[in-house]
């Protein structure tokens, strides 16, 4: 799905905390958003997810506007996932008992999906008994299973383990590799980005400063903010 | 304690006594309580939902009046149901006085409010991430409101128990509009304030073990339907 973003401003008390101009994303790329704590990357992320409404401005999808037959097509992890009251397995069945997909197709596709994120094990576990890193793997499969054309991950890794977290990332990488979707994710982890990622935007006061590839930002930052959070420096 | 004793053991014989006069009582009882806390359920369940969703003017001074109507005093509420359906009352010319009707309504405004301030507490506290996760996976409207009962489910449970514990206990509001009228409108809380005032303490315990073990086995079909 390729996206433009347009004059997008929001406000929270009177407070600009986001003030995007023209953002453009063709379709298929993965895109890592960085920047330090309140540069509005979350709240981007929701926007364009549709979860938030923008103050002023817009985000066009394949050129249109946000319609409900999109929000089929698209779907956001957050960093703390809310997982339904029911079993591991119910939770990732969900999104297509919505969709009416018919019981023997959703059995497969959950099966699948356990299977592929390691979660198997966890199918007739209630929910709540979950470790952080289990319930975002079933979160994730959750999102996945839709198999959307955008998918928006906020901070998705954030304080789970190590080992959860490759899983999590071979699974991204994976589905990006399979289906070949637009993916947005939301990160603090510049290394995360280099692992994924086949380009980048640098956020700082609501504003995307510098966008574009990875490795040529990395390398070749042309702005000094970004300079300075790519080199470990403390950006206020 | 030889009367709370003896109290015991005839609940139990009046129980299996199969004394149509007790029975009837029994009967009114559950049917005037279990009918104001469905009728309660029906009205409260989607006003905290929504209150609890939404946000709105003068949504904090609505909060305040219900949370101060769930710990409305029932002779108030008897009282008022009273004048307004009584012969010289707004509604008098519908003739509810003295009826299980109005015992229900005045019921049905009590146990109202402590519905809806439960569901209330339970929806502010997950209603907007449950909200926001039936949109990320494509939810309609809908599909989000089953979703959002679906969850709140333990929150409905407990206003919906609590609401029947106040409404088989109540006494003060049934008593001013029912009348405690012998096979029409008497229910075992006024039964048992009856027997007191007449001394028959030991009758009037009996009828207390009858309206306990009535109020369990409701509440554990309750917990029955609710688990997962």
């Amino acid at each position: 799905m390729e996206l433009r973003i347009k004059d997008l401003t929001k406000l929270y008390d009177d407070k600009l905390i986001l003030d995007i101009e023209d953002f453009y994303l063709p379709e298929k790329t993965f895109l890592g958003i960085i920047g330090p704590n309140g540069a509005g990357k979350s709240t981007l992320a929701k926007i364009v997810a549709n979860i938030e409404d923008a103050s002023t401005g817009e985000v066009l999808y394949n050129g249109s506007s946000f319609t409900a037959e999109l929000s089929k097509d698209m779907t956001l992890v957050f960093q703390k996932p809310y997982l339904l009251l029911t079993t591991v397995y119910h939770n990732i069945s969900y999104p297509l008992q919505l969709r009416k997909v018919a019981k023997e197709e959703i059995h497969r596709r959950v099966m699948e999906i356990m299977e592929e994120m390691e979660i198997l094990h966890l199918k007739d576990q209630k929910a709540w008994t979950l470790s952080g890193g289990e319930a975002q793997k079933v979160a994730l499969a959750r999102g996945l299973i839709l198999k959307p054309s955008l998918l928006v991950l906020d901070e998705f890794t954030a304080n789970i383990d190590p080992a959860s977290m490759l899983i999590l990332e071979k699974s991204i990488q994976n589905y990006h590799a399979k289906y070949s979707p637009t993916i947005i994710m939301v990160t603090h982890n510049l290394q995360q980005v280099q692992r994924l990622c086949s380009h980048l935007a640098y956020m700082n006061k609501g504003e995307i400063v510098e966008s574009g590839e990875v490795d040529e930002i990395i390398l070749n930052s042309q702005n000094p903010i970004t300079q300075k959070f790519i080199s470990g420096e403390i950006v206020v | 304690m030889k009367e709370i004793l003896d109290g015991v053991i005839n609940g139990f014989r009046l129980l299996f006594s199969l004394e149509p006069e007790v029975y009837g009582v029994i009967y009114l009882s559950l049917f005037v309580s279990l009918s104001s806390t469905i009728i309660a359920a029906i009205l409260a369940i989607p006003t905290g939902i929504i209150i609890g969703t939404k946000e709105f003017f003068l949504k904090r001074s609505l909060v305040r009046s219900i949370y101060t109507m769930m710990s409305l005093p029932p002779v108030i509420v008897g009282l008022i149901v009273y004048l307004s359906i009584s012969r010289k009352g707004p509604l008098g010319h519908l003739g509810l006085a003295f009826t299980p009707t109005a015992m229900v309504i005045a019921q049905a405004i009590l146990v109202t409010p402590i519905i809806t301030g439960i569901l209330y507490n339970g929806t502010k506290e997950k209603g907007l991430e449950i909200k926001r996760v039936a949109k990320t996976l494509g939810a309609n409207k809908l599909q989000t409101l089953i979703l959002l009962i679906k969850e709140l489910r333990f929150s409905i449970f407990t206003g919906i128990v609590s609401g029947f514990g106040r409404a088989i206990s109540e006494v003060g509001a049934v008593m001013i509009v029912g009348g405690n009228i012998k096979g029409h409108t008497r229910v075992m809380t006024t039964t048992i304030a009856m027997l007191r005032s007449m001394g028959e303490y030991e009758s009037a315990i009996a009828i207390g073990i009858v309206l306990l073990l009535l109020s369990f086995i409701i509440n554990s079909i309750l917990y029955h339907l609710q688990a997962d």
